[in-house]
């Protein structure tokens, strides 16, 4: 197996740097693995994506997060070359995408939402395939099929039909697939939905392993406590528009300093049940979802000191009759409800 | 269970009627191919489809007789055909090896002369063994030409045979009446001779007589003299005998005296055995005439009186002979009876029917059915593998995974293109292979070139699967769609059967199906017999078909499938 002396020595290299003679791990290090600037796509009329700006630094995980509809897959979409982008500026390891669209191809591997594997194919096959078709010479792909199924723990398993893969194993095969030849730019649109727990560890240490190795990495996913733990830096979008970037502790704190408390009641509180509390306000967003806790409807509040929840839940118990609460710090999935008004499954 | 069964089976019929695809297929596939099929083989059945077939029919007379006329004129009367003269065989044969005709008949030197002499001959049609419907009518048309020869020459020979035999009552006739004045002459002839006869036989009679009296007088005179002259001689040797006789006479009655003495004395003698001595002979006694010729002189010699001669018998024998004799030298005219001229029956006309290519007239229906069908699933299969392939690719992701490889737009699509030509080129292969194997068809005199068709065939089919899948917006589109566009193709394009049943305007169409040119080059190979150069235009259309299919189908899949 081909390795590189600045990436883990089990992550195979593409044939493409090696011919290039170039290194991304140690060639690029201040430049971004992925920049977006001011990318806009429109798509029947309408603008799906609105000057949308990010950036993934190379061995970065960045989580791209937002409803269904905000632009996600587009975004995934142009960077994996698939779709062409109105305005903006887009590069890839480097590469301008539209300048360079096939030195971009060579920089990207690409995990999609749906496995995106051939059914009938082994998975020695499927992943042999595809290293082939991205320029691996037989034997190499041979090798660097054989590398990545080891990788995410399928060797075993590897010469069966992917047809009869579990879909946690499907999942990891595609996770492979996109791992081959290295790449020092990953895109990866909801790698773990609907997969075991084993193979959600399997996937997650595959791709903290590739992002070690210093590639860039955008992660599209729904699951906020996911991007919340496994994301150094999340960018919120929301209507084609970037609302927020940065890291996921630091966006929680921006939106939501201190604590929340969630009061469940029999009935809604009233708008204004907080009064004039100091170092405590209503969060409407969540009272404007209604959303119902398992024995009442639940309201939120932010509390600057956790010694102001006892004050709360009295303000709280004079309007309804208190069934439950709870008070924790707020997570990246309150701060997205903070700032787009609706959750991310929306 | 009732209420559950129920709800089942509402369920999968608002499945059923809300799956549009379903519908299609249940519908409007059924309702394309019955028309296209009813359409096809409307001219098979004989309906009225509103539109008169002609069959052109090139002649060839190399008879040089008013024959080629004849025939024409006969084949005229058939508003379905468009006869016309050409000049030679080879040209003949060339329209119908060209497909711009579908039979040629050609009237063979010295047919006429054949038939004038009574032979048998035959008109030569050369056909076109895969445009079965043209064949046959062509067929029927001649022969019923023929009929309508073979009808006027009947005629023909029976108002001859009338005449003549009209000539021939009239000779007879006068022959009956010469033969009666000639009856009646002999009559004439014969009553005079009869009584020209009596009156020479009673000349005759009279001079017989008066002959026959002198005669008779001459001979008895003659007789008398005669009778005289031998009465003296008979005398003279009579009275010389007489003395002898006398004294013989006596000798023998004293030796009779003496021997009755000796014979007394000898019985004496004998004593007592007297009686034992037989009876000695008797001598014999004169007899009393010779007593009395000895004794009286010769009688004379009595003559009769009139001696009657008789010499008419013969003479009247003689008479009727010359009777008969002027009779047969009667001189009768007898009418010269002119012969009739030799009457030939109407010989045999006879049509034989060729294949253009020398092979048989008659096909192998396999030979048909065999590319035909083959064409029609390579097609079906192609329509699934290529364009539900890419569809499926889209559906698993996997085409958009390898889109965002480094990897030009063109080798994704040519190399899944590239795959599905190799796979349909095996399949036809293989199918042709079983067909000889099983059914005997004919594979032409280069089996090696069944593979140009095939090649080209499969090119199209492929470049139409690309189409079909850069037009179809889900799989539920292609299935029935396709199908449809497909099984059209194939009925309208001849895969099912020949083409030539099809109305004109129906071929006219066919002619945009890549189907249409594949079976054409199929049936120049296997049925027509023909070399790889037959071949070359269907081949050519069947890639331009195919280039054209994927000119659109490249654009279309760029166009939804555009990259950065």
């Amino acid at each position: 197996m081909q390795t590189c002396r600045c990436l883990p020595a089990n992550i195979p290299v593409a044939p493409i740097f090696r011919q290039s003679r170039r290194c991304y791990a140690r060639g690029v290090p201040a430049a971004a693995a992925i920049s977006v600037d001011r990318l806009v796509v429109n798509r029947g009329g309408r603008r799906v994506l609105d000057e949308i700006t990010f950036d993934v630094a190379p061995g970065e995980i960045v989580g791209l997060i937002g409803p269904n509809g905000a632009g996600k897959t587009t975004t995934l979409a142009v960077l994996s070359t698939l779709l062409a982008p109105d305005a903006g500026e887009v590069r890839i390891a480097g590469h301008d995408l539209r300048r360079a669209p096939q030195a971009v191809r060579r920089s990207i591997g690409r995990v999609p939402q749906e496995t995106a594997l051939y059914p009938t194919l082994t998975g020695r096959e499927n992943a042999a395939f595809f290293a082939r078709v991205g320029g691996a010479r037989a034997a190499d792909a041979r090798r660097a099929a054989a590398a990545a199924l080891e990788q995410i723990g399928l060797a075993a398993r590897a010469d069966e039909r992917t047809a009869v893969y579990s879909g946690g194993m499907q999942r990891r095969l595609s996770l492979a697939c996109g791992l081959l030849g290295a790449p020092p730019v990953l895109l990866l649109d909801e790698p773990t939905v609907g997969v075991d727990p084993q193979s959600y560890e399997s996937i997650v240490a595959a791709i903290r392993a590739h992002a070690k190795g210093g590639a860039g990495l955008l992660y599209s996913t729904h699951n906020m406590e996911e991007a919340e733990q496994l994301c150094d830096r999340v960018v919120l979008i929301d209507r084609g528009r970037v609302v927020a970037t940065g890291a996921p502790g630091h966006l929680i704190r921006g939106a939501l300093p201190g604590l929340l408390i969630d009061v469940v009641t029999d009935e809604a509180l009233p708008r204004g049940w907080l009064g004039d509390l100091a170092g405590a306000r209503e969060i409407a967003a969540l009272a404007a979802t209604g959303r119902t806790a398992p024995h009442g409807i639940a309201a939120r509040a932010a509390l600057e000191d956790v010694a102001l929840a006892p004050r709360v839940l009295e303000l709280a118990a004079r309007e309804r009759t208190v069934l439950d609460f709870r008070v924790h710090r707020p997570s990246l999935h309150d701060a997205f409800l903070t700032l787009t008004g609706r959750a991310p499954r929306d | 269970m009732l209420t559950s069964l129920g709800v089942i089976v509402a369920k999968d019929l608002k499945l059923l009627l809300r799956d549009r695809a379903a519908l299609l297929f249940l519908t409007i596939a059924p309702i394309v191919v019955m028309s296209v099929a009813g359409f096809s083989l409307a001219p098979l059945y004989g309906a009225d489809t509103d539109e008169r077939i002609t069959y052109d029919l090139p002649i060839v007379d190399e008879d040089g007789g008013e024959l080629a006329t004849q025939i024409e004129d006969a084949l005229r009367g058939d508003e379905s055909l468009e006869v016309r003269r050409v000049a030679s065989r080879a040209e003949a044969l060339e329209l119908v090896r060209g497909k711009k005709a579908g039979s040629a008949l050609v009237i063979p030197a010295g047919t006429r002369d054949a038939l004038a002499a009574g032979r048998p001959a035959r008109l030569v049609l050369y056909t076109d063994p895969v445009r079965f419907l043209d064949r046959i009518n062509m067929t029927l048309r001649v022969a019923k030409a023929r009929d309508v020869l073979a009808d006027a020459e009947r005629a023909r020979i029976v108002a001859q045979l009338e005449e003549q035999r009209a000539n021939v009552k009239a000779q007879l006739e006068e022959l009956d009446a010469t033969v009666q004045r000639v009856r009646e002459n002999l009559a004439t002839m014969r009553r005079e001779a009869g009584e020209e006869r009596e009156r020479a036989a009673g000349a005759i009679d009279a001079e017989l007589n008066r002959l026959q009296a002198d005669v008779s007088r001459e001979v008895d005179a003659r007789i008398k003299e005669v009778v005289a002259q031998v009465d003296a001689a008979v005398a003279a040797r009579v009275g010389a005998l007489q003395q002898p006789a006398r004294a013989y006479l006596d000798e023998l009655a004293t030796t009779r005296r003496e021997f009755e003495a000796w014979f007394a004395e000898l019985q004496r003698l004998a004593a007592r055995r007297a009686d034992r001595i037989p009876d000695p002979p008797a001598f014999p006694e004169p007899p009393p005439e010779l007593e009395r010729a000895i004794e009286e002189p010769p009688a004379p010699i009595e003559l009769p009186v009139n001696v009657e001669l008789r010499i008419l018998p013969p003479l009247r024998a003689a008479l009727d002979a010359l009777d008969a004799l002027a009779v047969g030298d009667v001189d009768v005219q007898v009418p010269q009876l002119e012969l009739p001229q030799a009457v030939i029956p109407a010989a045999s006309l006879g049509v034989e029917e060729i294949s253009i290519d020398g092979g048989p007239t008659e096909i192998n229906p396999f030979d048909q059915n065999v590319p035909g069908f083959s064409v029609t699933f390579m097609l079906l299969g192609m329509l699934f593998a290529v364009a539900l392939g890419l569809l499926d690719e889209r559906d698993w992701g996997t085409f958009d995974r390898v889109r965002a490889l480094p990897v030009p737009m063109l080798s994704i699509v040519v190399g899944k293109l590239a795959s599905r030509l190799t796979v349909g080129v095996l399949q036809m292969t293989v199918l042709f292979a079983v067909g000889f194997a099983l059914f005997r068809v004919s594979l032409g005199p280069q089996p090696w070139a069944l593979l140009l068709p095939i090649l080209g065939i499969v090119f199209a089919g492929t470049a139409l699967g690309l189409l079909a899948a850069a037009i179809a917006p889900s799989r539920d589109a292609v299935v029935p769609v396709g199908s449809i566009a497909i099984l059209t193709m194939a009925a309208v394009g001849g895969c099912w059967w020949p083409i030539d049943l099809e109305p004109e305007w129906m071929r006219s169409i066919a002619l945009a199906f890549p189907t249409t040119w594949a079976m054409d080059a199929f049936n120049d190979l296997m049925l027509r017999g023909r070399r790889a150069e037959a071949v070359y235009e269907s081949v050519a259309m069947l890639f331009a078909h195919g280039a054209v299919y994927l000119a659109i189908g490249l654009a279309l899949f760029r166009r939804r499938y555009s990259r950065a």
